[in-house]
């Protein structure tokens, strides 16, 4: 046990506002705006909307817009810093999307164009700049992800498996976004005005903002972070609760977490993003928050517009130069509270003292994240942080092409390859035709995943939290939205495509399946994105009383895959699916359990082998913790990763079977989903299946399960007996 | 007029992918959305740029949206009255 204080001690940004602190200062003292008319790319349209544009990133094929907002931000939070951090953790929706539109649009073909397509990219393209050769995480949670990826990075530092994080987000505008939104009629035309009594909606915008976190006081800590809280409306795809209550719900959580009051709160730092529904719902929820005095508040959405995975670590910047410099930001574009709000936002830049800030970000899917930061010290925590747990698996559920769980299971006993891709209609056995009249592939999957891990469960209480982890996400979508836009000349957008190509789109609505309004966490880290997944479930999991989900799912898309996944790109055929597994944090009373146990990349990182063999043999050596090793190589470094696995297997001696089980999954980004599942399978029988080793079964005692990822990252997951 | 209602009919079912829902189902003088049909604010949407693109009939924002949107019998007379593409 121990007690873990995290501190700013760098950080970085660039919005429309301009590049650095002190230019960000000087536009929020004078209320500037960086809202103007777009011009990154051409419309159809004479009169582009308004947008925050971000000036300073050059028009690069080879290097996305996205990452050098990240980079550019991520080098002023690193300035100051000699040692590499230990971990990454990036909130990203949009990553390479602006170059993957252009490379579309003009019918590229060749998969290497789109090898930063992915949003997991940006956090591995900051990784390697720095030298950091932990993990580099992706949290995909929309509007929220960079608030997001902010608690993510508490839980990690005050897990004490790091000390020292880079965390933010960044998102460039793109033509996904920009009409996506406009589709949806939530762009106001003269430029967001949040909380005006004649708003009309948001402006898109790109930046980034990146925070170096540390663990314990350094000499130059800028603010402290007290706390996050997470929850989820389960209300509605795109549409926040009307009376705010997820919003409220995160607040609170935030405010727990903090060990502080609602009194303690100085300023609250709105989401405000201008849209009617959003600033109702969150003008709701803070008066129910408060039912005496409200502190200042005020929404700075009017001034950088609305950066969406950047938002939430660009406002951690405000905030952080609110706390330092006693000064509140207007509400610029508001120039008539709306009296039915009962607001009374900060119109003029107010001098103030301001010791401790919440800071609330919200996004589609019904995702809310709210931080607290203060002024270091001002206030000491009353928790305790500890070592994440290993989590019980109550049940399990998996998707492949030969299948549900048990037609999978059936054919990999039999050692058959389970390659390939269901019909439609045969992922969405478990689903209603209302549930599914507006999902395409990836959704039902996941849904369908969700259902049948829930119901093999026997619970009859519902999860309340889900994390999911998807390499590409809703690609049928993506695909729609952008092919009915060129096809139309960029007129006629669908709406529906577009809220369902959100990457957390599929886990908002295993949240409204379930009412599952705790945490809603969506990982994209390409091939090891439900490692990613599981490892935020560990992180967050002792504040989850209930079951939970972990879900790892991806579709195959006929065009898109072989383009942005490179092992899908040789492969003969095309395969997707995915694995679920209901949890429970703590020990349960019988079965098993899983936990993430390793993630280093490879790269800058020649001792990787040896560093994850020191993790695994503590308490015990490998051949009497396991009975196997579920190894998982992406075909695009399949060479590399068998070599990777035997150094592993040379220096231990490791001789009992070796599954290499994307042979039996086939190529998707979310495979090792399903090979927790077959661990979990195994375990239960208590023997690898004779097909698999050689035609002789082997008996696995009281031994557990290793599931090795390879490649880009080495990751390892144990599945134990309890 | 009935033509445009047939058509329509057809449209908002193909549309909105209603399973289970037949175009006759949609009646002319029903609630469209929030009823029985489980058609929603966000096929109200997807409704608006399909309008917009079959018909040239804008309709961007949410106070005409209700009052286009009441019934598919409200839609067809709007869409009559406003498009450049229908004989009036």
């Amino acid at each position: 046990m121990t007690d873990v204080r995290v501190y700013i001690s760098g950080m970085g940004i660039i919005s429309p506002l301009g590049k650095g602190i002190p230019k960000t200062w000087e536009a929020i003292q004078k209320s500037l705006t960086g809202i103007r008319p777009l011009t990154l790319f051409s419309t159809a349209s004479n009169q582009p909307l308004p947008v925050g544009e971000a000036a300073g990133p050059i028009e690069d094929e080879s290097l996305p817009r996205t990452h050098q907002l990240a980079r550019l931000a991520a080098d002023q939070a690193m300035a100051k810093s000699k040692e590499t951090p230990d971990a990454v953790v990036m909130g990203v929706t949009t990553g390479g999307m602006l170059t993957t539109e252009a490379l579309l649009k003009k019918k590229a073909r060749d998969p290497k164009l789109f090898c930063l397509h992915a949003t997991g990219s940006v956090a591995e393209d900051i990784a390697r700049r720095y030298r950091c050769t932990g993990p580099a995480l992706t949290v995909s949670t929309a509007c929220a992800s960079g608030a997001a990826a902010i608690k993510i990075a508490l839980e990690m530092l005050r897990s004490g498996s790091v000390k020292r994080v880079l965390a933010g987000g960044a998102d460039s505008l793109c033509r996904l976004t920009y009409y996506g939104f406009n589709s949806l009629q939530l762009v106001d035309p003269e430029s967001a005005r949040p909380f005006d009594q004649n708003r009309r909606g948001m402006s898109v915008a790109e930046g980034a903002a990146m925070l170096l976190l540390v663990a314990n006081e350094p000499h130059n800590a800028v603010a402290e972070i007290l706390g996050g809280g997470l929850s989820c409306d389960a209300y509605h795809p795109a549409t926040p609760h009307p009376r705010g209550q997820g919003a409220l719900a995160a607040m609170q959580a935030a405010i727990e977490d903090a060990g502080i009051s609602v009194a303690d709160i100085d300023y609250i730092n709105l989401h405000g993003t201008g849209t009617l529904d959003n600033d109702i719902s969150e003008a709701r929820a803070i008066d129910t928050l408060y039912d005496r005095q409200k502190p200042l508040m005020s929404s700075v959405k009017g001034a950088f517009g609305h950066s969406l995975a950047a938002a939430g670590a660009i406002e951690a910047v405000v905030c952080a130069i609110s706390i330092s410099n006693g000064l509140v930001p207007a509400t610029v574009g508001c120039r008539h509270p709306d009296p039915d709000l009962k607001l009374e936002p900060v119109i003029q830049p107010t001098q103030r003292p301001i010791g401790t800030v919440l800071s609330n970000s919200f996004g589609f899917g019904g995702n809310n994240a709210a931080v607290v930061y203060s002024a270091c010290g001002k206030h000491k925590p009353n928790r305790t942080c500890a070592q994440t747990q290993p989590m019980a698996i109550l049940s399990s559920a998996c998707v492949t092409g030969a299948g549900n769980a048990n037609q999978t299971m059936k054919a990999i006993a039999a050692g058959k390859t389970c390659a390939g891709m269901l019909g439609i209609e045969e992922i969405s056995a478990n689903l209603s035709a209302g549930d599914v009249r507006r999902l395409k592939r990836f959704p039902r999957l996941a849904l369908s995943l969700a259902i049948a891990a829930h119901e093999n469960s026997g619970e009859s209480d519902d999860p309340s939290a889900v994390f999911l982890g998807t390499g590409w996400g809703a690609l049928s979508e993506t695909s729609d939205f952008l092919t009915r836009l060129f096809e139309t000349d960029e007129q006629f957008p669908s709406p529906i495509d577009f809220i369902g190509s959100v990457h957390n789109a599929a886990a908002g609505q295993i949240a409204m399946r379930f009412q599952a309004t705790g945490a809603n966490i969506t990982m994209t880290g390409g091939d090891y994105s439900f490692e990613q997944a599981l490892m935020a479930a560990g992180l967050l999991s002792n504040s989850i009383d209930d079951t939970f989900l972990v879900i790892g799912a991806d579709e195959s898309h006929p065009q898109l895959s072989r383009l942005f996944d490179r092992s899908a790109s040789g492969s003969a055929i095309l395969s997707d699916g995915g694995g679920a597994l209901c949890l429970k944090a703590g020990p349960s009373a019988s079965g098993f359990t899983i936990q993430p146990v390793f993630f280093e990349s490879r790269e800058n990182n020649p001792e990787v082998i040896s560093s994850l063999i020191q993790r695994l043999e503590r308490p015990q050596q490998i051949n009497d913790r396991y009975g196997v090793i579920l190894a998982g190589f992406p075909a695009a470094s399949r060479r590399e990763g068998e070599m990777q696995l035997q150094t592993l297997l040379a220096i231990t001696g490791f001789n009992q079977p070796v599954i290499d089980y994307r042979k039996l999954t086939g190529e998707f980004a979310s495979a090792s989903a399903v090979a927790a599942v077959m661990a979990v399978k195994f375990l239960h029988d208590g023997q690898i299946p004779e097909a698999l080793c050689k035609d002789k079964s082997v008996e696995l005692g009281a031994k557990g399960a290793l599931i090795i990822g390879t490649g880009d990252f080495i990751t390892a997951m144990e599945v134990m007996p309890q | 007029m009935e033509k445009l209602i047939k058509e329509l009919q057809v449209k908002v079912v193909e549309v909105l992918n209603l399973i289970d829902v037949q175009p006759d189902d949609i009646k002319v003088d029903n609630q469209l959305v929030g009823g029985d049909l489980g058609i929603d604010s966000i096929d109200v949407l997807e409704m608006v740029i399909m309008i917009e693109k079959d018909y040239g009939v804008k309709i961007d924002n949410r106070e005409l949206g209700v009052k286009v949107f009441a019934t598919l019998g409200t839609l067809a007379e709007y869409i009559h009255k406003s498009s450049p593409e229908l004989p009036n």
